[in-house]
């Protein structure tokens, strides 16, 4: 049987979140949170994996309790169990503190996995970088932003689009993939599966010290890179919008844009004229 | 206020008397805040982008059904030994809101069907009927309805001419029924009709489960109605249609108690189809409001609209705080009917004043059928008339109150 892990993160459910300007960090309680897109997709890959070869699904995730709730989806999607990680000594934790985290976790509460499945990339901080550090901390082999999943007995063979080429891998398990969002298109919760998951009242939550770790080496403290700086992109183009009957919107376009115009159709458009 | 929702754990409601109450907690648990998000990611994906053409083409999107089947929408809080969710009343008020906020007339479809489809049969059918019927109605292979309706009575259930003969070991049922929600397409709907004329007003009528090709039991033209439009709202006819005592509901003369039970519960959904047209109408409205410019200021600056938009969201509020409380009565076994009924009126009220004003603020534009607040607007009215005008609701809210002690 296939034994798989998906990780997962709960992020704001709003794209244009306010983020506050001392910490630099954002404001997380201003919006609902919702299960990251990608992290989907990456439950979706794995449903399909376990219904063509049958298999078990474990849901991991790391965050606050009110991520309580991506686990609950999880199941509620068709995950087998979950497992929620949340201590306030892992706040504020960087990549490489989540993944570190992450590690002790799998090694302690699903050490006997095959496959790991982690979303590309997250919408809030999109690193995309815990699903690779990931498999360096548990030392197995990764393939990052696949979208085709096939299993050959002990092998996963997998489809990637790098730059203009289609890649086709294989990967001996276990292993670890990113998946990328678009291919494996997520199924919608049934309200069966909904009432199902939260027929248990509790989900099994460990924290630091169950993991055996010290303060220093989780959270914010563990972390190895600090934000110094944060800010929104500040638009410095403006959108100019012509108005009135069509004749004479055009002849404002070619009045104001005459010469890039006419650079991208190699004709002086003021000789034209 | 002689109940309060109590959250002692973030996945558990539980509702308490008074006495023995420790918080009260308004904010949605995390179960319902689930059901709502999962039913609104698939609403809006699924029957958002033919919301507007379905209604403008008065067309039943099976295509959407077949993909709400396997979902659970048509089993709802059919227990699971029957294929259904068994989700809680909140749960099933959520959903259908949902649904109802982007398209009214599916979330009729759902809410009619489940609560006046197949409550009915859940409650007073046999055990027999459950395993024969209930599990074609929660797969949804089979759309439910529910005739009560016919030219001479609806508010007056005592005016209904459809009749039911026994004759030789069957039922011989002769009518006709009018504007039955999901006519076009129900093959399970159940029947209202007199099978004793001579017996007191209230003991005279039965109710019957009639299969889709039955002989003498047919179909008639979809209504051309001013909204609700992609629900196929028919008469169906009965020309001697016969069928046997394993398709009476209950016993005999037992008509009356299942109709009003079934419209209890009917009114939650109700009740709960007002509130999610009213969000949609609000929403679009706050953010047109901060689109629309005039005077060179986005119309939300100005206190006109801001009153509107205030009103609309405070009325919205206590139309769904009273849904749930009713939804949460039921869901701890206590009489429910006052309660569904004023959820019913006041909901159906606010979705037809939050709906004129949501056209209001949208000026011209709301008038024009490009906008969404055009269909929400025809949507909202006929909540004040089915499963029981708002008429019907006083009367049934005021009987209540008289008959309390002093």
């Amino acid at each position: 049987m296939l034994k798989m892990i998906v990780c997962m993160k709960q992020v704001p459910m709003v794209s244009d979140l306010p983020w506050d300007p001392v910490t630099g960090t954002l404001t997380r309680d201003a919006a609902e949170g919702m299960m990251n897109p990608a992290c989907k997709h990456a439950l979706e890959a794995a449903l399909e994996l376990k219904e063509r070869h049958g298999g078990h699904i474990t849901a991991i995730t790391m965050g606050p309790p009110m991520a309580e709730e991506i686990l609950r989806e999880a199941i509620a999607l068709g995950a087998d169990r979950c497992l929620m990680v949340s201590d306030r000594k892992m706040a504020g934790a960087d990549t490489l503190a989540t993944s570190f985290t992450l590690a002790r976790a799998i090694e302690i509460f699903c050490p006997d996995f095959d496959l790991i499945l982690c979303g590309c990339h997250t919408s809030d901080s999109e690193t995309a970088q815990v699903g690779p550090q990931l498999s360096e901390e548990l030392n197995i082999p990764s393939i990052a932003v696949v979208e085709d999943l096939e299993l050959h007995g002990n092998t996963l063979r997998v489809k990637r689009v790098s730059d203009n080429f289609l890649e086709t891998l294989e990967m001996d398990l276990p292993g670890l993939v990113t998946v990328a969002t678009g291919f494996h298109v997520p199924r919608y919760a049934s309200m069966a599966g909904l009432h199902d998951a939260f027929r248990e009242p509790g989900i099994l939550t460990v924290g630091a010290h169950d993991l055996g770790v010290s303060e220093s080496v989780v959270g914010l403290k563990g972390s190895a890179t600090r934000i110094v700086d944060i800010f929104s992109p500040v638009a410095k183009k403006e959108n100019i919008v012509l108005k009135g009957a069509p004749k004479k919107i055009v002849e404002e376009l070619l009045d104001r844009f005459d010469d890039k115009i006419g650079s991208l159709i190699r004709k002086d458009l003021k000789a034209v004229g | 206020m002689d109940w309060v929702i109590v959250q002692h754990h973030s996945t558990h409601e539980t509702v308490q008397h008074k006495g023995a109450a420790t918080a009260v907690e308004f904010d949605a648990c995390m179960k319902h805040k689930l059901v709502r998000k999962s039913v609104r990611e698939f609403a809006e994906a699924e029957l958002g982008p033919i919301a507007h053409e379905i209604d403008q083409e008065a067309r039943f999107p099976l295509e959407v059904v077949e993909k709400m089947r396997p979902l659970n929408f048509f089993g709802l809080q059919v227990p699971k030994e029957y294929g259904g969710a068994g989700i809680d009343s909140i749960s099933y008020a959520i959903a259908i809101e949902e649904i109802s906020r982007v398209s009214g007339s599916i979330g009729l479809c759902i809410t009619v069907h489940n609560s006046v489809g197949i409550s009915p049969i859940l409650k007073y059918g046999t055990q027999e009927q459950k395993e024969r019927f209930v599990p074609r109605l929660a797969s949804g292979e089979c759309i439910g309805a529910f005739c009560l309706t016919e030219a001479n009575a609806g508010s007056d259930a005592g005016g209904v001419e459809t009749h039911a003969v026994f004759d030789n070991g069957q039922y011989v049922i002769n009518g006709t029924k009018i504007f039955v929600t999901n006519g076009g397409v129900c093959s399970l709907p159940l029947i209202f009709a007199i099978t004793d004329s001579q017996a007191k007003p209230g003991r005279n009528a039965s109710v019957f489960i009639i299969e889709k090709g039955t002989p003498g039991f047919s179909v008639g033209e979809i209504e051309d109605l001013c909204g609700m439009r992609a629900n196929p709202v028919s008469s169906l006819f009965f020309e001697d249609c016969r069928v046997g005592p394993e398709n009476l509901l209950g016993r005999e003369g037992d008509g009356l108690k299942i109709g009003l039970d079934a419209l209890d519960a009917g009114r939650i959904g109700i009740g709960a189809q007002a509130v999610g047209i009213a969000q949609a109408a609000y929403e679009a409205s706050v953010k047109y409001s901060r689109e629309r410019q005039q005077f060179k200021k986005p119309i939300s600056s100005f206190q006109s609209i801001q009153n509107m938009l205030a009103d609309m969201a405070t009325e919205i509020d206590a139309a769904r705080l009273l849904v749930y409380r009713a939804c949460a009565r039921k869901d701890s076994g206590k009489p429910f009917g006052k309660e569904a009924s004023m959820a019913k009126l006041y909901a159906s009220a606010t979705a037809s004043r939050v709906t004129g004003k949501a056209v209001q603020i949208h000026g011209g534009y709301g008038y024009s059928k490009e906008y969404d607040v055009e269909r929400y607007f025809r949507d909202a009215k006929v909540t004040e008339i089915y499963e029981g005008t708002s008429e019907i609701q006083r009367m049934v809210i005021s009987r209540a109150i008289l008959a309390e002690p002093v």
